[in-house]
């Protein structure tokens, strides 16, 4: 019995080299750090970066920590979503990729979304679009917002909202 | 019975600590690549415009439309005539290699073979034997400099300015890494792997954009190839003054937000590898300038 209770407390250890950052990242107490390069000179200088990037996956083979997996959401009825404030998130982190109305350096990345309604999708698809797109298609390049945490439930619901009705 | 299944479990546990379970990753299709520039012709067919930087098309890099089919070489010699920073940092790269080679020491370390220095940058990242491992031309730098007492930190402006010497002393030479074998072709599998792994908020790799979305447009950029981009670096750039390769990466990192690796770091160089593969048989062409 003590073997095993050895072999518990081992296992239970082990997280805690999987939760540090890895030592090649570029921080400092824990922040993000930004190299800039000043000029006449052999030192970079490392300022604090404007966000914290610590919490998601590096390139280092140091770290050990795991992408999260693709993740369904079951949507409950209604949306309740606010389309005003869904159209304010799709300037911002929609536009690079997706082209919306009224932009006029449309990204072609995405699927265009004008006249968005026509395709008449659940509201549960498109949230579930937008939360993880990984369920419907492994290989997509759009990031799992709400898998990831980059935006909340509502966040979601107001981004259907606004893609919902556009005609 | 009690005994043996507590060893039994002990053992178990060990062995769970000695080979750490494979964390969870996921990876964009993996590409064949070739290790040539021309390899492009496969991937985006852009190369036929930019195959000689001495014959571009002005029409095509005045066109908003129709310049990232240049792959940005109009902002290199011979095409960019311009007088930029990057012109400053040749000045400052010459003076300050003059100084550390005073005694020819500094180009030996270097790995010049009998002082010639104009075939140095087409063939490196080497496999280095003081270093024991693959090493970029800027690591070595940084090494070479601090035998000499001098702090020459990898992706700082006066390493980058001493990069940039050695790399216009081989202006128009083609660049030649041989990833056939050895620590060079582990350092390219591993390389061109990195390249395609998800990481950061976004979960993207460096081939979501650069392998499978070529061409397209994120607002006012345009996607381009993985070939033929490392004949210009250290390259000038207003925001970011000098740049390195490695800073270079280090930026595609912030701004797909994920937390970047230090300058020199093993899965850079990696990097560094494959792209520079991607653009063996393209010639040297510095000092040479991008956006902002």
């Amino acid at each position: 019995m003590r073997f095993t209770l050895v072999g518990l407390i081992l296992l239970l250890a082990t997280p805690a080299w999987g939760v540090d950052l890895p030592p090649d990242a570029s921080v400092s107490g824990g922040k993000t750090m930004a190299a800039k390069v000043i000029v006449n000179s052999g030192r970079l200088e490392w300022t604090p970066y404007k966000r914290d990037l610590g919490r998601w996956l590096t390139l280092s083979y140091q770290d050990r920590r795991a992408t999260p997996e693709p993740t369904p959401f079951e949507l409950k009825a209604p949306t309740n979503g606010d389309a005003a404030r869904g159209k304010a998130l799709a300037w911002q982190w929609c536009i690079t990729c997706h082209t919306l109305p009224g932009d006029e350096w449309p990204g072609t990345v995405g699927s265009p979304m004008a006249k968005y309604k026509q395709f008449k999708h659940p509201d549960a698809l498109v949230f579930q679009q937008i939360f993880d797109a990984r369920i419907f298609n492994p290989n997509t390049v759009m990031p799992a917002y709400g898998t990831f945490g980059l935006l909340a439930e509502q966040d979601i619901r107001d981004l259907v909202a606004y893609l919902q009705n556009l005609e | 019975m009690k005994t043996l299944f507590s060893i039994l479990a002990a053992v178990t546990s060990f062995a769970a600590l000695a080979q750490p379970e494979i964390p969870y990753r996921e990876y964009e299709p993996l590409d064949q690549y070739e290790p040539h520039v021309s390899g492009d012709l496969k991937l985006s067919g852009s190369y036929q415009y930019w195959k000689d930087p001495a014959k571009l098309d002005y029409r095509m890099a005045g066109n908003p439309d129709e310049n990232w089919k240049l792959n940005w070489k109009f902002m290199d010699p011979p095409f960019n005539q311009a007088v930029h920073g990057g012109h400053f940092a040749l000045d400052r790269g010459e003076k300050l290699f003059k100084q550390l080679d005073a005694h020819h020491r500094f180009a030996v370390c270097l790995g010049a073979k009998k002082g010639k220095l104009k075939h140095l940058r087409a063939g490196y990242p080497r496999w280095r034997d003081d270093l024991k491992h693959v090493a970029g031309l800027e690591e070595v730098i940084e090494y070479c400099g601090a035998r000499q007492g001098r702090v020459l930190q990898n992706g700082s402006y006066d390493n980058s300015a001493i990069s940039l010497y050695l790399a216009s002393l081989g202006n128009g030479q083609p660049i030649a890494i041989d990833v056939a074998k050895g620590p060079l072709k582990e350092a390219f599998e591993r390389g061109r792997h990195l390249f395609h792994t998800r990481v950061g908020a976004f979960n993207f790799s460096c081939s979501s954009c650069h392998t499978h979305n070529i061409g397209k447009r994120l607002r006012g950029n345009v996607i381009t190839t993985p070939y033929g981009d490392a004949a210009h670096y250290p390259v000038y750039r207003t925001q970011f003054v000098l740049q390195s390769l490695h800073l270079r990466f280090a930026e595609c990192n912030l701004d797909t937000r994920t937390q970047p690796l230090l300058p020199g770091s093993q899965p850079y160089t990696d990097l560094e590898v494959f792209m520079t593969a991607l653009t063996n048989g393209y010639p040297i062409s510095v000092p040479a300038e991008r956006d902002w």
